[in-house]
């Protein structure tokens, strides 16, 4: 009998898997759109390391004395907008909702009032107000002005780049592999099996490997053009180049997409429809992409939470990807990272072939 | 003819049921062989044993002198099997399923030469979730078709289809047969049985009650005619009425059926019985005895119950 040669069978296997996919031109689209908008979304509002102009709400007091006067000037001297309205205006201001932080006359002295649901900015507000007072004070009383810190902005491996989307760049290309390993791989492979496309198969003589690999090749080519399109965008619209060595880099996505594709195909065995997929991959996928640092770095979390959230694969996996996109380094130092990726890969996989079913 | 399927002793537990207790039969090479039984007979899954895709508790398969155990891909390139429900990707085509899928066999038929033989050459280039039940019915047989197959199995291959349907559906069946394939297909349609099986088993909760021709299987009832009387609305109690009559009535819907082995000397005492009965009827018809009412004598219900 002479059956098929497995590696034509393959390509064949992998050139169908792609006009399939393509015919989706919706669910194709969003693919490769979403890490671009995403990128140019954030990348735009918060250039430069955060918001430019923090506002002060002041309530107009029934006479401006030169202490007024003299507060004022030194809080526009810190960069902070202040906006002076009436009692009645800054009052319906404050019931919107749309005031961080406002500033009122006391006594003799003046008070401010924080939103409390706006509490990082409005403590960041206050700060500023309270050092512009201390200016003020001195200003008037003739005597030298405090003299503030002064500060440089630098990353984790010492580059000096204070460019949000830089941070932002390996954050999306990992959220790309999360996405791609929980729902693309995962959540067909649950689908293919409810529906009985496996079983259709399973009583052809086309091996299994042949079909699960050209799967996997063609979503690993998608998340090569994602990772692409990422790195031009970067390029082009942010002036973001790789600080650190592409062969370095390519292993490191190479690596993290072995551990969520594993990861995809191990969740897959745990759930019979794609109702109760859906529930236990938002379970790992939301934990993961808000606690990881996509986006930012949860500074407030408590320690436990972010030393079980570096266990989980996406957090170390960021954490190296930064330190050679944007600060050039190797993965010299990175061993345990490098160790967590892995085990992950390992666990996974064989998880995955134990408990793989086709039908 | 040279048996080409032998199975014996084949049995499968499922968590909550006995699924097949104990089947054994023989497929010889090139005849229709029908697995004939209700719903949760057990048809689906000795079937499934058989095409392996379902791992059986105990007993043995061979297939032409070959064993899951042993030559199972060998198998799989030799068979040709059309699943209760084939789930294909939404948007193939019926060209590109055929040519997906005959990629995967050592020998194959051309995709143009099936599409004309299940008739879906106008829609060969239509996406598979554009196509009515009855043509993604005639791509799954086609897809059973791609490899040439000696031995094809069919499960339920009519179910869900119009009459017409069914019809195009036999066609292509006999058409198999002509071609020297031998074909295992299971249904629950006792006229389906009828027009398309060489030999048959009749399955009830997972065992075989019978087998043989169609043929044989109503001779072995030794009634070969049914006395049918129908009334306006639901049928009387027939008790008192069989007394008079001194022979067996079955009353179901509005119709009370009579088995007889022989009509021309039951008709005249049955005239006699209505006369003196005052019953007032509707029809009498008189008609063959089918594989229905061998189902209903050998498990005291009907098919469709």
């Amino acid at each position: 009998m002479n059956l098929p040669n497995p590696f034509k069978l393959l390509a064949l296997q992998f050139r169908s898997e792609w006009r399939l996919y393509a015919r989706d031109r919706g669910a194709m689209f969003w693919t490769f759109a979403f890490p671009l908008l995403m990128l140019f979304g954030f990348g735009l509002i918060f250039r430069s390391g955060g918001p430019q102009t923090l506002t002060l709400v002041r309530v107009a007091p029934p006479r401006e004395t030169a202490r007024d006067v003299a507060f004022v000037k030194a809080l526009q001297d810190s960069k902070l907008k202040v906006l002076t309205l009436t009692p009645s205006d800054a009052k319906q201001r404050w019931e919107k909702g749309e005031t961080t932080v406002q500033l009122e006359s006391a006594g003799d002295g003046y008070r401010l009032k924080l939103n409390s649901y706006l509490l990082a900015q409005g403590q960041v507000v206050a700060q500023a107000a309270s050092q512009a007072f201390l200016i003020a004070q001195s200003r008037l009383n003739g005597m030298p002005e405090p003299k503030r810190i002064p500060y440089v902005i630098e990353s984790p491996g010492h580059a000096r780049s204070d460019n949000y989307a830089a941070f932002l760049v390996p954050g999306l290309i990992g959220l790309n592999l999360l996405s791609m390993g929980l729902f693309t791989v995962g959540m067909v492979t649950v689908s293919y099996r409810e529906k009985g496309k496996f079983r259709r198969l399973a009583v052809t003589p086309l091996p299994k490997w042949v079909f699960l690999l050209g799967q996997i090749l063609q979503r690993v080519t998608v998340v090569l053009v994602q990772t692409l399109l990422l790195l031009l965008a970067a390029r082009f619209g942010f002036q973001i180049t790789n600080q650190g060595s592409y062969l370095v880099f390519g292993a490191l996505v190479i690596f993290g997409t072995a551990a969520f594709l594993a990861m995809g195909f191990a969740l897959s065995s745990t759930a019979s429809t794609v109702e109760t997929y859906g529930a236990i991959s938002n379970l790992a996928f939301f934990p993961m992409m808000l606690l990881s640092g996509v986006y930012f770095r949860i500074d407030g979390a408590p320690q436990w939470l972010q030393k079980a959230i570096f266990i989980l694969p996406l957090a170390p996996f960021l954490r190296m990807l930064r330190a050679v996109f944007n600060d050039g380094g190797s993965l010299a130092g990175e061993t345990i990272g490098l160790a967590i990726i892995v085990g992950w890969t390992i666990v996974c996989f064989a998880i995955a072939v134990k408990r793989f079913r086709w039908v | 003819m040279p048996e080409l399927i032998a199975v014996r002793g084949l049995r499968k537990q499922f968590p909550n049921v006995l699924a097949v207790a104990g089947v054994d039969l023989t497929v010889n090479a090139g005849e229709v062989f029908g697995l004939l039984g209700p719903n949760g007979a057990g048809k689906t899954t000795t079937l499934e044993m058989i095409e392996g895709l379902t791992r059986p508790d105990a007993g043995e398969i061979t297939i032409a002198g070959l064993t899951w155990e042993r030559n199972a891909t060998e198998i799989r390139a030799r068979i040709g099997v059309q699943l209760q429900a084939t789930s294909l990707y939404n948007k193939i085509t019926p060209r590109e399923a055929l040519n997906l899928f005959g990629s995967y066999y050592p020998k194959r038929r051309g995709t143009e030469e099936l599409l004309e033989l299940v008739q879906l050459k106008d829609k060969a280039d239509a996406y598979h979730v554009t196509l009515s039940g009855g043509q993604a019915q005639r791509l799954a047989l086609a897809l059973a078709l791609v490899n040439d197959p000696d031995v094809v199995f069919l499960d339920e291959p009519t179910a869900g289809l119009d009459p017409q349907g069914r019809r195009s559906l036999w066609e292509v069946v006999r058409a198999m047969k002509g071609e020297g394939r031998t074909v295992v297909l299971t249904t629950h349609y006792m006229d389906e049985a009828e027009a398309l099986c060489d030999r048959l088993a009749i399955l009830d909760h997972g065992q075989i009650l019978r087998s043989g021709t169609p043929a044989e299987l109503i001779a072995g009832l030794g009634i070969p005619s049914v006395v049918e009387l129908t009334f306006d609305g639901p049928a009387p109690d027939p008790a008192d009425f069989a007394a008079r009559l001194g022979s067996a009535v079955d009353a179901r819907g509005d119709v009370w059926e009579i088995p007889t082995p022989d009509p021309k000397t039951m008709l005249p005492r049955l005239f006699t019985a209505i006369e003196s009965a005052h019953l007032e009827y509707n029809q009498v018809h008189v008609r063959r005895a089918t594989l229905e009412d061998v189902f209903l004598q050998l498990t005291g219900r009907s098919l469709r119950d």
